[in-house]
């Protein structure tokens, strides 16, 4: 390991192996449920039931089952004060682990929107309401955004430094890019990388302020897509040098080829309408894979059907790629924030291991502005090499990433 | 290659300016605290607030106009090290000094220079808690029809990161970083892997926090805040701290005098008792004996006696110093203010008193007093008190 800065002014460009993964989310619990509700385009959203939305226009969300979560728990009664995204990250981590037992991580890197945010809510409806304190020393000792990630390490017993992204809804694709880069440059072997975010009302209050979630359906890419919904979940991705996992003996799941990044100044919460972030990200990933537009087989779009997002979204993937199969997933189990970027890269991970495309469900009319070849609400069976992940986030961040299946 | 310190900004309750700040440090000045109130008790806490002239001068920006205080530290803070860059460490080299005329973001423009090649990493660990605040208060208090859609945006952790790079036209990778007080060490190893890709000139560190009454009651609620000032470092038992707000920023680039050498990727630690073990791992790892200087996290909490213990074992004869009882502790911006002062300290050969210590509390360690520090090296030492533990060392 080189926990110091010992390889600047080498570019060594190893090549970058996944090695494993562990996913929660509204789809299921580990990557068999994940696969199968993936693949039959399942609907996974529904009214929300953690907190009142009476006076929201948006009620629904995707949501992960407490009684299941419980199940997952360790036991102890440190676990019992966990935030829920402890305990999604916890059930994450487990499952990816679980896979390559001797994978012994150098570095963590986490992307987050929120962290523990509803206990940040508990502590000021207590203080503001002359409600109970009693439970204010966990709630503030749990609500910071590392305290998930230190969790779940402690749960599965590492104890790796973290890193922890916060860029908003690109926090997800910027861990695992972030990630790739280090072990690309060959200063680290090993390095977990992934999302979490676990629905709050803040920010579903905040989403419905802005009235960028919606009413109903969320269809992205439609032309009468109204918005989003939101969702939550974990995804871990283990990350290692090529050679070193080929020479274990490691199973290797895909290759990480590209990432990409551009910063976007036009405003807080909207994309430039030229498209030109989003280009930029998709280019450089693509540069820094060193491989042509024509080499993508599919594009898992970060969709999150806002009439902005998808606007923009689609012009620079049309104006980018020639027809190639595009679906945002966010219609089955919603927008999960912090957690997307990492969730969708697992989904991708699934289909060049499963061969073939997710689909974009709840879509009805093609948008005409946007020319794009939609996999339209049901998956498709198709022979993919080499997939591309989009996220963009608040804050003009975008982050898209290149995963090509692994040829031993 | 190490990284070096090409320009450095910081705003703190005791100014703005690296130079005049560390100039009233050294004269052993510490900042005025002031009492914020709130809660249904009216309770009130001491804080250490940046006095508002000392943002005047800010330039106007559309960004700028709603953001919240933290937006505006930062980017103060931003825009200090850039221009000490330009003016100063840069100058020779007449594209870098062009690139940092932000005064004049059109000429820029205008000559091509891509502002791609700046990443930006932006340490933070409470974020924009005073409009976060303010909007789940509309929330809680009168329901969710009353939430702001223009204070929203403003909660989310990036947001003054996405001012700055707005604001310094900053296009390629932006990264927002969020831990403990350790946090601004953690940026500072991202920015030193980032740099890794030769496609990048420098990278622009920044570390940021703004005080509100409801962290001071939080961390109260902690047991880790006084109710009155001062900070009294390493005491036994532990009294408190009390926090502050401000900036810090850092320009990481190739050239320059100070050298970021080492910078440890961090530990975390699951109980405080285990903290000391951690840094003693660290301080190892960084052969911490060959220096002289060692800039601590102490804020009056268990830090301090963790670091003590360990800095007692692996640096015997180093000085230590902390500035936590002259500026407050500002969570996500204080590591980056660490750093600046080791940067000094190493420029300047100076090192400040360590304020409210008592001598018999040293214990094997050696205090700061406000003499002469003529080192080459000095380490940067930051034990959060949410379970994270950095360090990194600048040579001179």
């Amino acid at each position: 390991m080189s926990i110091f800065n010992a390889s600047h002014g080498k570019t060594k460009n190893a090549r970058v192996a996944v090695v494993a993964a562990g996913i929660v989310s509204p789809l299921g619990f580990g990557l068999t449920e994940t696969l199968q509700a993936l693949r039959g385009g399942q609907d996974c959203v529904g009214r929300v039931t953690r907190f009142d939305v009476e006076q929201c226009r948006c009620k629904t969300a995707g949501q992960i089952a407490d009684e299941r979560l419980l199940e997952h728990r360790p036991s102890g009664r440190k676990a019992k004060r966990l935030h829920r995204a402890s305990q999604m990250m916890i059930c994450a981590l487990h499952e990816a682990l679980a896979q390559d037992m001797r994978f012994k991580p150098e570095l963590t890197v986490i992307g987050t929107t929120s962290g523990g945010m509803s206990f940040g809510q508990d502590y000021y409806r207590a203080v503001h309401r002359h409600g109970s304190l009693r439970h204010s020393p966990s709630w503030i000792a749990n609500y910071p955004p590392q305290k998930p990630v230190i969790d779940a390490q402690e749960a599965v017993g590492i104890s790796a430094p973290c890193q922890v992204i916060a860029n908003a809804c690109a926090s997800g694709t910027n861990a695992i890019g972030h990630a790739f880069e280090c072990v690309r440059s060959a200063k680290y072997e090993r390095v977990l990388a992934g999302g979490y975010d676990a629905l709050s009302e803040l920010v579903f209050v905040g989403f419905d302020s802005l009235q960028a979630a919606t009413p109903e359906k969320c269809r992205p890419f439609d032309r009468d897509r109204t918005g989003m919904v939101l969702g939550e979940g974990a995804a871990i991705l283990a990350l290692e040098n090529l050679d070193r996992a080929k020479s274990r003996g490691a199973r290797i799941w895909a290759e990480i080829t590209g990432y990409g990044v551009s910063t976007d100044n036009f405003h807080l919460t909207q994309p430039d309408p030229s498209g030109s972030g989003a280009r930029q990200a998709m280019e450089h990933a693509l540069a820094r894979a060193a491989i042509p537009v024509q080499a993508i087989d599919y594009i898992n779009a970060h969709g999150t059907a806002t009439s902005f997002n998808d606007a923009v979204e689609g012009k620079a993937i049309a104006e980018l790629f020639d027809q190639v199969p595009v679906s945002s997933t966010k219609g089955m189990m919603g927008h999960s924030l912090g957690a997307a970027g990492a969730i969708e890269a697992i989904f991708c991970l699934l289909a060049l291991e499963n061969q073939f495309l997710p689909p974009n469900i709840n879509f009805r009319t093609g948008d005409e502005d946007v020319d794009l070849n939609v996999v339209a609400n049901e998956s498709r069976a198709a022979k993919i090499e080499i997939v591309l992940s989009n996220s963009f986030g608040f804050g003009g961040t975008n982050a898209s990433i290149v995963m090509q299946k692994f040829a031993a | 290659m190490s990284l070096r310190i090409a320009g450095m900004g910081w705003v703190t309750p005791l100014g703005r300016g690296v130079q005049p700040v560390w100039e009233r440090l050294v004269a052993g000045e510490e900042a005025s605290a002031q009492s914020i109130a709130d809660g249904p008790e009216g309770k009130k806490y001491p804080f250490f607030p940046v006095p508002s002239a000392e943002l005047k001068s800010l330039p106007p920006h559309p960004r700028l106009r709603r953001a919240s205080a933290i937006s505006r530290f930062a980017a103060a803070a931003g825009l200090d090290a850039l221009e000490e860059a330009r003016s100063t460490t840069l100058a020779a080299t007449r594209e870098h000094a062009k690139a940092f005329d932000f005064a004049n973001s059109q000429n820029r423009r205008a000559q091509g220079i891509g502002m791609e090649r700046i990443a930006l990493v932006f340490a933070v660990s409470n974020g924009g808690v005073v409009y976060t605040k303010r909007f789940y208060e509309d929330i809680a208090e009168s329901g969710a029809q009353s939430a702001s859609p223009l204070l929203f945006p403003e909660t989310v952790f990036n947001a003054p990161a996405s001012h700055l790079a707005a604001i310094l036209g900053i296009t390629g990778a932006s990264y927002t970083v969020v831990g403990d007080g350790a946090v601004g060490i953690l940026a500072m190893k991202m920015a030193d892997d980032l740099m890794t890709n030769e496609e990048l000139d420098f990278c622009l560190v920044v570390g940021a926090e703004e005080a509100d009454w409801l962290l001071c009651d939080a961390y109260r609620k902690w047991r880790l805040l006084k109710t009155q000032p001062p900070i009294e470092p390493f005491r036994h038992p532990p009294r408190g701290m009390i926090l502050s707000e401000g900036a810090g920023a850092i320009l990481l680039g190739r050239d320059g005098p100070i050298a970021a050498n080492e910078i440890h990727a961090g530990a975390n630690f699951s109980q405080r008792k285990e903290a000391s073990k951690r840094i003693i791992r660290i301080l190892s790892d960084l052969a911490g004996g060959r220096s002289e200087i060692l800039i601590a996290s102490a804020n009056g909490t268990f830090v301090d006696l963790a670091e003590k213990n360990a800095v007692s074992r692996e640096m015997p004869g180093a000085t230590i110093y902390s500035l936590k009882p002259a500026l407050g502790e500002s969570v996500g911006a204080s590591a980056i203010w660490q750093v600046i002062a080791a940067a000094q300290s190493l420029r300047t050969k100076r090192l400040p008193p360590l304020l409210h210590v008592d001598p018999e509390d040293a214990g094997g360690v050696s205090f700061a007093s406000g003499k002469e520090a003529s080192a080459s090296t000095a380490i940067v030492l930051s034990c959060g008190l949410n379970q994270q533990v950095a360090a990194l060392r600048l040579s001179i």
